[in-house]
């Protein structure tokens, strides 16, 4: 018994070495320096100044609070609309043989797309001079293409929640058709016979039975569209600002000082993505408990 | 209490060769159980789905009380299906998976609570309404899936497979469940299986199908007395078939002319087969009967408890008797014996 136990905990040593000095050594380390400490500029103290300074300072403060809100925006939004599209999508074409053949082949295309590449092809289509303000200027829908409502770099982040939709809708696509093929139709079928119109098939049957897949596929995506970078960079503007982009124009400030508010800011976000994944598994551990 | 008529249903699958159902004609009674027999992919689950609105027919029609049920979606046909595996929804409590029905009728939730208790107390299951379906032991979940159905007040029950996932004893349990159930809201109902047993057991009516076509719609006792034709007849057991001709009223066979008092001489085709349940041929050593009596030789005797199995050969053809163990004549291997088959026990059918 003993004896296995060794076997597991040495088994496990390696990875965890790794897992623990290159991941946790990291956050450590930048935690430091979020708390001020930079020995490579003579800084030694300890302090929370430059979470203060990003979150209340007179410089950064608007900066901050408004990034934060359209961070929750965008991925609020982007996260609800792709589960919203994939959901109706999947029950849509689930019948379908052909056409479920077609859109699991081009959500497979879309799955390992960079985000990068989805970014610059939502400039291509949607900006003013894309291809869908020529087309609309072309056929007299618009005057010229600088009539095209802006959709990418304004302010409300449309773009970006626009690229994060085309993205992660085929995600939860991939996911939600799995989950209904394999739940079958039997019970809509009960449900039917019992009297359950369309809408109530789909409110008490379809909904109650997808959701814990669909939240988790939420959690995932609201947390990657919280965090990440290129996106943000290149469809955003420079007011309000996502955190993520805030965060690494920290970074790229010559002012090495700048670092802390930096680190600081990364941290932030950090620590709000683990809020909703504790969030998460609270959540479904009750479930579980429940159940 | 409805009535259901089906009129040459026909419903086919692109991937199957025949018909999956074929030209099927029933007419069901009000209040009457009614078994749809016949093994697996024999078209049974089809009809019930056709009935529910499931799957719409190539042609024909479902007619309840009087009216086509073809123009009327499935949730307003008032038409409940129960399916094999249950189906109780996971995340719903026994009392909302109850009163499912009702909520979805938008009925007053004091009005959906007391109904619900009172299904809950008609399937002897009155103390589990707030536990999970995951909580409930196979036989439970069976209940409350008859419970959720029934709640509605269905024109028509439709039971699919009600007793396959259950073990010997549940099953038992359940069978009588059912009929208690059906005889006390006299509730038309249906049920599918492939057990001639349960059948025979629960239905007033069986409807025996093979490959999309119904063979048979009679009584569980005529199914074993006088069946329709051969499969009808080795579906239930039968296992004596000696072809006949026409002969001065009675049947010609070679094993000798068989006395006949079926009533269905005159239907009966010039050639035609005689069939008698095993256990209705009698043995004597000694000639002991008056007609039709047959010289045969013992080929087998398989002692099975209470009952003794023989195989005999008569002039070349084989017939399987089975007798009661208790008081037996010392009947053993190569003797010769004599066979009577009754001649009110015979029964004759055209193929």
């Amino acid at each position: 018994m003993g004896g296995e136990r060794l076997k597991i905990i040495l088994s496990l040593t390696p990875p965890l070495l790794i897992i623990f000095t290159l991941f946790f050594g990291g956050i450590f380390y930048g935690f430091l320096q979020s708390l001020g400490y930079q020995p490579a500029i003579g800084k030694y103290e300890i302090n929370f100044s430059a979470y203060y300074n990003v979150m209340f300072s007179e410089r950064y403060a608007k900066l901050f609070w408004t990034g934060l809100g359209l961070n929750l925006w965008v991925s609020f939004a982007s996260t609800f609309l792709a589960a919203v599209f994939a959901l109706f999508g999947a029950l849509a074409i689930r019948k379908t043989f052909f056409a479920k053949t077609i859109c699991n082949f081009i959500y497979s295309l879309n799955l390992p797309m960079p985000h990068l590449v989805v970014a610059v092809g939502i400039i291509f289509v949607f900006s003013q001079s894309g291809l869908l303000a020529r087309f609309a200027s072309q056929i007299g829908l618009i005057g010229s293409p600088g009539d095209f409502p802006v959709l990418v770099k304004d302010k409300y982040g449309l773009g970006i929640i626009l690229a994060y939709i085309w993205k992660e809708a085929a995600f939860f696509f991939i996911i939600l058709m799995s989950v209904l093929q394999s739940l079958g139709e039997n019970f809509e079928e009960l449900a039917q016979s019992l009297g359950a119109n369309r809408w109530q098939r789909f409110r008490y049957v379809i909904l109650p039975l997808v959701m814990p897949n669909l939240f988790s596929a939420s959690i995932i995506v609201f947390a990657f569209s919280f965090g990440a970078y290129e996106v943000p960079a290149l469809l955003g503007v420079i007011y309000p600002q996502m955190l993520p982009v805030m965060a690494f124009e920290f970074f790229l400030n010559p002012d090495l000082n700048a670092r802390s508010e930096g680190m600081a800011l990364s941290i932030i976000i950090a620590i709000i993505v683990m809020i909703l994944v504790v969030f998460y598994f609270w959540l479904t551990q009750a479930k579980i408990r429940k159940d | 209490m409805s009535k259901l008529n089906i009129k040459n249903l026909i419903k086919s699958f692109p991937s199957m060769d025949r018909p999956a159902v074929n030209n099927v004609n029933l007419d069901i009674e009000s209040g009457e159980l009614v078994a749809f027999l016949g093994p697996s992919g024999c078209g049974k689950t089809t009809i019930l789905k056709m009935i529910t609105g499931l799957f719409q027919p190539d042609s024909g029609d479902i007619i309840l009380d009087e009216q086509s049920l073809l123009n009327i979606p499935t949730e307003k046909r008032g038409v409940v299906m129960v399916f094999q595996n249950y189906l109780l929804f996971p995340y719903m409590n026994v009392n909302e998976n109850v009163g499912f029905a009702l909520k979805m009728k938008g009925v007053d939730k004091n009005i959906i609570d007391q109904k619900v208790k009172e299904m809950l107390e008609l399937v002897k299951l009155p103390d589990i309404g707030l536990r999970k379906p995951k909580q409930l032991s196979g036989g439970q979940q069976q209940r409350v899936a008859l419970a959720r159905a029934l709640i509605s007040n269905p024109r028509i029950l439709l039971l699919d497979e009600p007793l396959s996932n259950l073990d010997a004893h549940l099953r038992d349990e359940m069978r009588d469940l059912i009929v208690t159930i059906q005889q006390k809201l006299k509730v038309t109902t249906i049920f599918v299986t492939h057990d001639q047993e349960e059948a025979v057991l629960l239905a007033d009516k069986i409807a025996l199908i093979f490959d999309g076509e119904l063979q048979n719609f009679t009584s569980p006792k005529k199914y074993y007395e006088k069946p329709k034709n051969i499969k009808a007849a080795k579906f239930f057991g039968g296992v004596n078939f000696i072809n006949a001709k026409k002969y001065n009223d009675n049947l010609s066979t070679n094993i000798g002319t068989v006395h006949y008092k079926g009533e269905n001489y005159t239907d009966l085709n010039e050639d035609n087969i005689i069939t008698i349940r095993p256990e209705n041929i009698k043995l004597s050593k000694n000639n002991d009967f008056n007609d039709n009596s047959f010289k045969g030789l013992i080929k087998s005797v398989i002692f099975s408890g209470t009952h003794t199995r023989y195989k005999i050969i008569v002039n070349d053809l084989e017939l399987e008797c089975s007798l009661q163990s208790v008081g037996l004549q010392d009947i053993k291997k190569d003797d010769t014996i004599y066979v009577h088959l009754p001649s009110d026990k015979i029964w004759a059918m055209n193929e």
